[in-house]
């Protein structure tokens, strides 16, 4: 039977949301102004059944008559330039699947595959050719998942034969042969791809194309973090390696929070009435360079699985989003052959965290945006998760032999394979033609059934270990579960999206939304039955065993057969030479502006301080019911908050807070204080709104250019900065990521990202009700400004990279004094003595004064001694200082008597803020026309 | 006697947690219930005195918002639920659950698979989380008693939340007191602005009920302001109650007086 095709519209006095979004963009974006209407149909194919069939789901399913119609096997849209848009075959359509179970719930019968699809049709004088290809070049279709369709399909059913397991001839093979099999595909180096070859000399036998990958991804740095288990010599000195320090960092600070620390999926730390919390923050820019929407949905699918996955099972709370990309004004002629515009990545990769997020039902509420050209070439797009579970259940779990090795969620497809070892790699102009299958779409919804299904498993007691499918698929996920026992897979069992897979596809598919858990098999029963009422594909993948072998079976051949000590410690450590050398210092401090209140707006409207309102909004931070303090507040609802505090046991007045901090710009100056910044800020975020510094945790994430040694010498400095911030503050680090991949490289062009360490904090907060928000509460408060800065430390500066200036003298941090500082805040909030309070970062003192007047709906004057230089005053960026409003001026000095404060101004009904030096007012400004300013760059990229 | 209420929910629901909260503030005793339990036959919808069809993205809003899970329910439990609206049982519908409502018919006419009106794409074009303002009406409604008149302050989170229908029967809810709550300013001023409108809906509304007061819908969420702390400016001492809680607990009265 042929291909049914429906195509609905919207009744022409309806408007069509889509088309005009489009239109705006094609108006803004493009610049093409005389297109003066866009369009838009659905378009879905159904194959199996009769045209009569297609009118009754096209009439009871895929349109509304109250404000659309549809047409069957004839084009709907008239007249103007139509082009239809769809994924590629092989890009799972979420849809479909849905269309499929309804078409089932009609009772329609005999369906056989179903797709959907976009039609686009374009009117007005500017809608020829030329024109349309632009359109679609630059905003609708992506190659890598997406495809313009020019004739209907012969069929919607994707066929193929399983491929065969081919033998790699590795033991003939001299180094250039070897290196051959490494590039664009293992990404493993000479040294690695010898041990390799030794292991099947000494086994005498050539190994199979599975096994070769597996030792790939398992060895890959995605996996095994090589750089970071290397042992380093820096300038000549021999160190201890980065990720041992890191850890013996946190050891040493002996937190008695911490349940578990860098061997789960994430990172758990006590909370209260029995209740645990975790955390985990991923990285994920290689696939989101290329396909923002899918990177940053897959980003933040697989970090929600992170959570899920540990212990026994974690129920997902909290999702946060930091991302560096290249300014939205960069010139088009500046991007990268082979890269995308940073505009149209930062609004995809926006849509791809709100899709996942909103849809598991995971409020983001927690995050940032920072640009700088050098991120034009990769992105860095960083997503974190937290989670909850019982204490009970929050250590990481193990399989005894006998145990089941079962997989829940999602099908597997060619989805994602090489995931691990290319986001290992540097990236090139080849990047996207090599590696397109690395990308995938998200799907929510089989992510959602799969935690549901989960949680109700952990929480019968049914689950002894769990973790999630991510990068290396079930190689990795089984490598890892395995490695004390053996495990061995019968593969042919796994449910695929489509025929057609090799073995080592199969077991190396990055597939998303599949979680590995081992199950007593007295349990299986059960599982089974809480995952059909889930609607959650369930079967038994495999069985652990105990004789460590990783034994993989495809239909009764043998595909894998490796020696787990082999696997997982046979990987060679590598030794490293590190050198960092200080950037040549350029022109010191701009020094004063010609113009006070001009260069005030200017620095709210620049990207790195401007609101980020229109992202925001786009993300549902309130779901789950849980927000306590929410990332935006105020008498006009736009004022953010320096974190996130949600109270997620519902009726209890305890709460978990989170933020988090980094500064690239820093970073490339020097790498320890700019990593010193990132800790304090995050840290500073937390104590600002009340959170106790006893009480918190650290994340890392190292996100670094491919580490030549001047890369490795920077990371080492940042790590000596990580662990010196432990040592100051006893808040340990207890889980962490390194991506050390950022480079471009292109027949002459190499492009480094500035080095991003993010760090992010998180922790519990006693009573919710002793916190506080950024917004001023009263006229006629005191302004205290507490904390220690050397305000000529104005390097890296929003200011000075304004002005072009480029010098070296950057804000160094006090640890000592921080210290106390984060009490004696800490103390004052929870006395209940803080109106508010802002901590200080991007755009200075400056920038948080104008937010916190934006938040009260009043405005400010300030005082700035003659001794101080106003600009540096109003704009210097040294982490850990904040602004405090008090009610009364004598309790300064009864708050802060012990730390460096000093009451700088007060609060003003008048919404203006006056700035006064020397008892003269030096410049005035209305906070609306600062508001303006801020908020205009964002409106603009997302036209809103 | 606490009311039993069913909270249903299936793939994709995710304010099932915070509904069933809600309710068991406002003294009911809640039950989560899949829909393959009502479809299996393990569990009746006879069993309890309200429904609540939470948020969410039932099925991935895949076709349209709560389509897929309307079209369930209408194959499978129409008489359950045809009969449940029929005795006088109260049913509420919370975002995704208001745009199942409408799509299943039980809203407006409380008729199954009778559709009359409709929720479509936001104006904006965009999934929009904000507080905004909303005037409680006079209407038959019984999730509002004690509340008419008042402004209250409140959440959206949606995308597909513009309230569409005929003229006819938007003349028809007007004349009949069904329009229970609308999008307004601060001063309870109903409203067609953006962003005080956050989608663009007819007549500003934001939930309606059937003419019997007992099935409500509604785009925004009391489920998440029944503590004064989930305010975002509980901070600023502007807020003594929680505004969502009253829905919630009007519903749980108006069953114990059953």
């Amino acid at each position: 039977m042929s291909i049914q095709e429906v195509r609905v519209v919207n009744l022409p006095d309806i408007p069509d949301t889509v088309g005009e979004a489009l239109l705006y963009d094609i108006c803004h974006t493009l610049g093409i102004k005389d297109i003066t209407t866009v369009r838009t149909a659905k378009v879905y194919r159904f194959e199996g059944i009769d045209v009569n069939t297609a009118r009754v789901i096209a009439d009871r399913l895929l349109s509304e008559s109250l404000y659309q119609k549809f047409s069957i096997n004839k084009p709907i849209l008239m007249d103007g330039e139509v082009v239809e848009v769809a994924y590629k075959p092989g890009v799972m359509n979420p849809e479909a699947a849905s269309i499929l179970k309804s078409a089932a719930d009609l009772g329609v019968q005999g369906l056989q595959a179903a797709d959907s699809s976009r039609e686009y049709a374009f009117y007005g004088p500017g809608a020829v050719r030329e024109n349309i290809e632009k359109v679609l070049q630059k905003l609708l279709v992506n190659d890598i998942v997406e495809r313009v369709v020019n004739r209907k399909p012969k069929t919607l059913i994707m066929e193929g034969r399983p491929g065969v397991t081919v033998t790699i001839p590795v033991r003939k093979m001299d180094d250039s042969q070897l290196i051959e099999l490494s590039r664009d595909k293992l990404f493993l180096n000479i040294d690695e791809m010898r041990v390799i070859q030794r292991y099947f000399m000494e086994l005498g036998r050539d190994p199979t194309d599975c096994e070769v990958e597996t030792l790939a991804q398992t060895w890959s740095e995605h996996c095994g973090h090589k750089t970071f288990r290397a042992d380093l010599v820096v300038n000549g000195q021999r160190k201890v390696p980065l990720l041992k320090r890191l850890q013996e960092a946190t050891r040493n600070s002996a937190n008695p929070l911490v349940l578990s620390a860098f061997v789960d999926n994430s990172g758990v730390m006590a909370f209260y009435d029995g209740w645990a919390i975790c955390g985990k923050v991923e990285t994920h820019n290689s696939p989101s360079a290329i396909e923002p929407y899918g990177g940053a949905m897959t980003g933040s699918g697989g970090v929600f699985r992170d959570v899920m996955g540990t212990g026994r099972g974690a129920r997902v709370i909290v999702s946060t989003d930091m991302f560096c990309f290249a300014p939205p004004t960069l010139d088009t002629g500046e991007v990268p052959p082979g890269c995308l515009h940073p505009k149209y990545l930062l609004r995809k990769v926006v849509a791809g965290v709100r899709d996942y997020g909103n849809r598991m039902g995971i409020p983001t509420n927690n995050g940032s945006v920072h640009f700088h050209e050098d991120f034009r070439a990769k992105p860095s797009v960083i997503v974190g998760a937290y989670g909850i579970m019982r204490e009970d259940l929050c250590r990481k779990g193990s399989p005894d032999p006998g145990d089941l090795a079962v997989v829940i969620g999602g099908r597997t497809g060619r989805d994602g394979i090489h995931g691990a070892t290319f986001s290992s790699g540097e990236m090139t102009d080849r990047t996207i033609d090599v590696n397109s299958s690395a990308v995938q779409i998200g799907n929510p919804i089989e992510e959602k059934r799969a935690s549901d299904a989960l949680l109700e498993a952990s929480e019968r007691g049914l689950v002894k270990a769990v973790t999630d499918c991510g990068a290396g698929g079930f190689g990795s996920a089984l490598g890892e579960m395995g490695q004390e026992t053996g495990v061995q897979v019968w593969l042919e069992r796994a449910p695929l999206k489509y025929p057609g897979l090799s073995p080592w596809e199969i077991w190396l598919s990055e597939s998303q939304e599949r979680m590995v858990m081992a199950i007593d098999p007295a349990n299986w029963e059960k599982v089974s039955e809480i995952c059909r009422s889930y609607n959650v594909e369930a079967v038994v993948l495999g069985a652990f065993t105990g004789d460590k072998r990783l034994k993989v079976i495809y239909n009764g051949e043998t595909v894998c057969d490796l020696d787990m000590d082999f696997l997982h410690d046979g990987l060679p450590q590598r030794v490293l030479e590190a050198c960092w050398k200080p950037p040549e210092a350029g022109c010191a401090v701009p020094g004063p502006p010609g113009d006070w209140a001009e260069a005030f707006l200017k620095v709210m409207a620049h990207p790195d301080v401007c609101s980020k309102e229109p992202i925001l909004r786009m993300y549902d931070h309130g779901v789950q019911g849980s927000s306590a303090l929410p990332p935006l507040a105020g008498v006009d609802g736009d004022s953010p908050n320096d974190a996130v505090v949600i109270a997620p046991v519902y009726g209890k007045d305890f709460g978990m807070v989170v933020s988090h901090g980094l500064n690239p710009a820093l970073n490339n100056i020097n790498p320890y204080y700019g990593s010193l910044w990132a800790a304090t800020e995050a840290v500073s975020n937390a104590v600002a709104v009340g959170a106790g510094p006893e009480n918190l945790c650290l994340i890392d994430n190292f996100i670094w250019p491919y580490p030549d040694s001047e890369s490795l010498g920077a990371l080492d400095m940042a790590v000596d900065a990580c662990a010196d911030f432990v040592g100051a503050t006893g808040m340990p680090f207890i889980s962490g990521k390194d991506s050390l991949s950022s480079t471009y490289r292109n027949s002459g062009t190499l492009i480094k990202i500035p080095p991003v360490l993010c760090v992010s904090a998180f922790g519990r907060i006693e009573d919710i009700k002793k916190t506080v928000s950024a917004d001023f509460k009263k006229c006629g408060s005191v302004i205290a400004l507490v904390g220690k800065r050397d305000s000529t430390e104005m390097a890296g500066s929003v200011y000075c990279k304004m002005a072009g200036a480029t010098g070296a003298n950057l804000p160094r941090i006090d640890l000592k004094v921080l210290k106390e500082v984060f009490g004696d805040l800490h103390t004052a909030i929870a006395g209940g003595n803080v109106l508010s309070c802002h901590d200080i970062s991007e755009g200075g003192l400056a920038a948080a004064l104008a937010e916190m007047c934006f938040g009260g709906g009043m405005g400010c004057m300030v005082s700035i001694e003659d001794s101080d230089v106003p600009e540096e005053f109003l704009y210097n960026e040294t982490a850990g200082n904040f602004l405090v409003e008090l009610s009364e001026e004598k309790s300064v000095k009864e708050l802060f008597g012990n730390v460096p404060c000093r009451i700088i101004g007060k609060t003003i009904p008048e919404r203006m803020i006056k700035v006064f030096r020397g008892g003269k007012e030096l410049f005035k400004i209305e906070t609306e026309a600062l508001r303006e300013a801020w908020k205009r760059p964002m409106r603009e990229v997302f036209g809103s | 006697m606490k009311p039993r209420v069913c909270i249903l929910r299936t793939d994709g629901t995710n304010c099932d947690m915070e509904t069933f909260q809600a309710f068991k503030m406002a003294g009911a005793q809640c039950s989560m219930v899949h829909v393959n339990q009502l479809r299996s036959g393990e569990d009746s919808l006879s069993n309890y005195q309200i429904i609540a069809l939470p948020g969410g993205f039932s099925y991935g809003d895949d076709v349209h918002s709560g389509k897929i899970l309307a079209v369930e329910l209408t194959s499978f439990l129409k008489e359950g639920l045809q009969e449940f609206v029929d005795s006088g049982k109260p049913v509420i519908g919370i975002c995704n659950g208001f745009q199942v409502l409408v799509r299943t018919g039980l809203l407006p006419e409380r008729k199954m698979g009778d559709i009359r009106c409709t929720l479509m794409n936001n104006d904006s074009g965009r999934f929009e989380c904000r507080w905004i303002n909303l005037k409680v009406e006079e209407s038959r409604c019984i999730f509002t008693r004690g509340m008419t008149g008042q402004t209250i302050s409140i959440q959206v989170a949606h995308g597909e939340g513009k309230f569409y229908a005929g003229r006819e029967q938007m003349e028809l809810l007007e004349n009949d007191s069904r329009v229970v709550f609308r999008y307004s300013t601060e001063n309870g001023d109903p409203t067609m602005d953006y962003p005080y409108n956050p989608n663009g809906s007819l007549n500003a509304i934001a939930g309606i009920c059937d003419s019997t007061g007992l099935v409500l819908g509604l785009m925004p969420h009391p489920e998440r302001f029944v503590s004064v702390y989930q305010h975002p400016n509980w901070r600023r001492g502007a807020i003594d109650y929680p505004h969502g809680l009253l829905v919630f607990k009007n519903a749980v009265d108006y069953c114990r007086g059953m």
